[in-house]
């Protein structure tokens, strides 16, 4: 009986381990993935927002405020989903 | 040697003196006491056998005792070993602790000191407020107007708050309101402008829902707020003389992708909405009359309007070709029981370091009742600006340079070919973004605009626009004048005329 709660002692802990190490991974993953969007927002944001009007820096408006414009401005231009979120990251991120 | 056996020869050496002794006094004394005394020895010899069995036993017993308190002692030492190496294990956990506690606390004192950055600030306080949120953006723009023909100058003004409601990341809700103070007028008129959801479904497509700008090419929806237009005023087509309705209420589906390179994308809008109509204050529809602009009285016609975009962009970003935008649009509608509007329309638009370029052409087939010909019209604009920006005169001083480079000029070119205009439609009022001259009012209206933009920020701008009307002889104008019936009369050369509008706009 003991040998069985040890067994699943020690199953349980690798269990945690292993979704410790995935947490780990899949947070680098994401801030890897967010540090790509923001430079290929800071490519895109020049050329995409001049198309019509001057580029907007992102400290003219809130991060939150930004959500709700970028959602906007993708419509009017109809721009590409994952161009629209660099962008967002960009004008987030340059705040 | 062992202490037993120390013991027991000495015991054995004792009997042996002892026995040598008892022999000698046997010698001497008497032989009668001989058997009396080996009696006695062999009685003491017994008594010390015995005696050295017990000894060897309690011996034994000691020598037991001592093993195990032998091996108690080397465990003990074991045990003491091991606690050792635990102590110094811990000990140096627990310097390894210390290290990264202070290491940690230093970074938190250090933050504190700091402070959070902006950012974080934000993010912060955004979670804060919550998922629901309303956004203020939009426009303002105060204008002096001067037209030399009305021989009259004036200022309007217009305040364009528009509000977003964000529900989620895929659904927002737009509004916009426009307060107007145009000359003529007591006091501010006021009117809706756009008032819809857009609902993203996927990452390729959108829904649109409510009123909106006529997504038909991309003055309206895009190009028309006052800081985003380079000029004061809209393009011919697009402002006095509207080819196609500049807003409808109905439902779009949208979307765009990148087809190859970064930057290289292409979009498509299709959209149903109430449909096209026309003036209906004249007595009855003539060639030329002007379309209603914003309102709903296409859900009174016998069906609704179709129409279509699509853009793309060629060039990849990384070409260095700049960025082109290639468009076509259509747009068909009812505009009176089984009568159609056809349009359809191509532009461009082109950005290239400082150069921005712009331009479209559109045409519309009107169908009209029996008796009447086609109201059939054609329109078009071309414009470039460039940005003064990094130019450096030698001769100008830091100072001046500084303004210089704010500074971009512009020229548009626009004009609109109709057989005939209504005279009683015509109205020389000036307004926000319109001169009020009536030689744009011609049936082949042709107007030069000269421009120059001095931008103080981004989204804020001072614009003034000297304007050319050169209008071209021909067309028929009709004139109801108070009558069922219009009279028509030939369009002769209609003057040209010139006016100034100067504007302070800024986009919030």
């Amino acid at each position: 009986m003991a040998k069985l709660s040890k067994s699943i002692l020690i199953g349980l802990l690798m269990i945690v381990l292993l979704e410790i190490s995935a947490v780990r991974a899949l947070s680098a993953e994401s801030e890897q993935e967010q540090r790509k969007l923001f430079r290929e927002g800071a490519q895109l944001w020049p050329v995409y927002c001049a198309q019509c009007h001057n580029a907007r820096p992102g400290s003219e408006f809130s991060p939150v405020q930004w959500d709700s414009i970028l959602m906007h401005m993708r419509t009017l231009p109809n721009l590409p989903a994952k161009d629209a979120r660099a962008i967002l990251e960009y004008l987030k991120g340059s705040h | 040697m062992p202490a037993g056996r120390i013991f027991s020869t000495f015991l054995f050496a004792f009997g042996a003196a002892t026995l040598s002794l008892a022999g000698l006094a046997r010698a001497a004394d008497s032989e009668g006491g001989d058997a009396a005394a080996l009696k006695e020895i062999r009685s003491e010899v017994r008594q010390l056998r015995a005696d050295r069995a017990r000894d060897r036993r309690l011996i034994e017993m000691l020598k037991q005792e001592l093993d195990e308190v032998r091996s108690e002692d080397s465990h003990i030492r074991t045990t003491n070993q091991q606690l050792q190496t635990s102590t110094q294990k811990l000990q140096s956990s627990n310097q390894q602790l210390e290290t990264k506690t202070n290491k940690e606390l230093n970074q938190i004192r250090d933050q504190v000191t700091e402070g959070p950055t902006e950012p974080q600030l934000a993010r912060a306080l955004g979670g804060y407020w919550g998922t629901h949120q309303f956004t203020i953006a939009g426009g303002a723009a105060a204008d002096f107007i001067y037209d030399r023909q009305l021989g009259q100058n004036t200022f309007a003004i217009n305040f364009n708050p528009e509000t977003f409601f964000r529900v989620n990341d895929w659904i927002l809700f737009q509004g916009s309101l426009d307060a107007a103070w145009n000359p003529g007028t007591s006091g501010a008129s006021f009117s809706s402008g756009v008032a819809d959801a857009q609902i993203f479904l996927n990452d390729y497509v959108e829904t649109v829902l409510g009123a909106f700008d006529q997504p038909f090419d991309d003055f309206y929806e895009d190009n028309s707020a006052f800081w985003v237009n380079r000029f004061v005023t809209a393009p011919l087509p697009y402002g006095a003389r509207a080819l196609v309705p500049p807003s409808d209420i109905g439902m779009q589906v949208r979307g765009g992708y990148q087809w190859g390179g970064l930057g290289q994308d292409a979009d498509y809008t299709v959209w149903v909405a109430n449909g096209p109509s026309f003036d209906s204050a004249l007595p009855q529809p003539v060639v030329g009359q002007t379309l209603n602009g914003f309102n709903n009285i296409g859900s009174n016609t016998n069906g609704r309007a179709y129409g279509g975009r699509f853009r793309v962009y060629p060039f990849p970003l990384d070409s260095n070709l700049g960025r082109l935008e290639l468009g076509a649009s259509t747009y068909n509608g009812k505009w009176q029981n089984s009568l159609w509007l056809n349009a359809w329309g191509v532009d461009f638009a082109y950005l290239r370091d400082n150069l921005q370029a712009r331009g479209s052409y559109l045409e519309t087939y009107r169908q009209m009742p029996a008796g009447s010909s086609p109201d059939n019209r054609q329109g078009w604009y071309v414009q470039a600006g460039y940005f003064l920006s990094g130019l450096r005169l030698p001769f100008l001083s830091r100072e001046l340079n500084g303004y210089l480079e704010r500074l971009e000029p512009l020229v548009r070119y626009s004009g609109v070919n109709q057989r005939a205009v209504v005279a009683d439609e015509i109205s020389t009022t000036p307004s926000l973004g319109f001169s009020g001259s009536q030689s744009a009012f011609a049936p082949h209206a042709r107007e030069v605009a000269l421009g120059l933009d001095y931008w103080i920020a981004p989204s804020i701008v001072w614009q003034t626009e000297f304007d050319l009307e050169l209008p071209r002889a021909g067309g028929t104008l009709f004139s109801f004048n108070g009558a069922s019936t219009p009279t028509a009369s030939s369009v002769g050369a209609t003057p040209n005329d010139r006016a100034i509008l100067t504007q302070f706009a800024i986009g919030f």
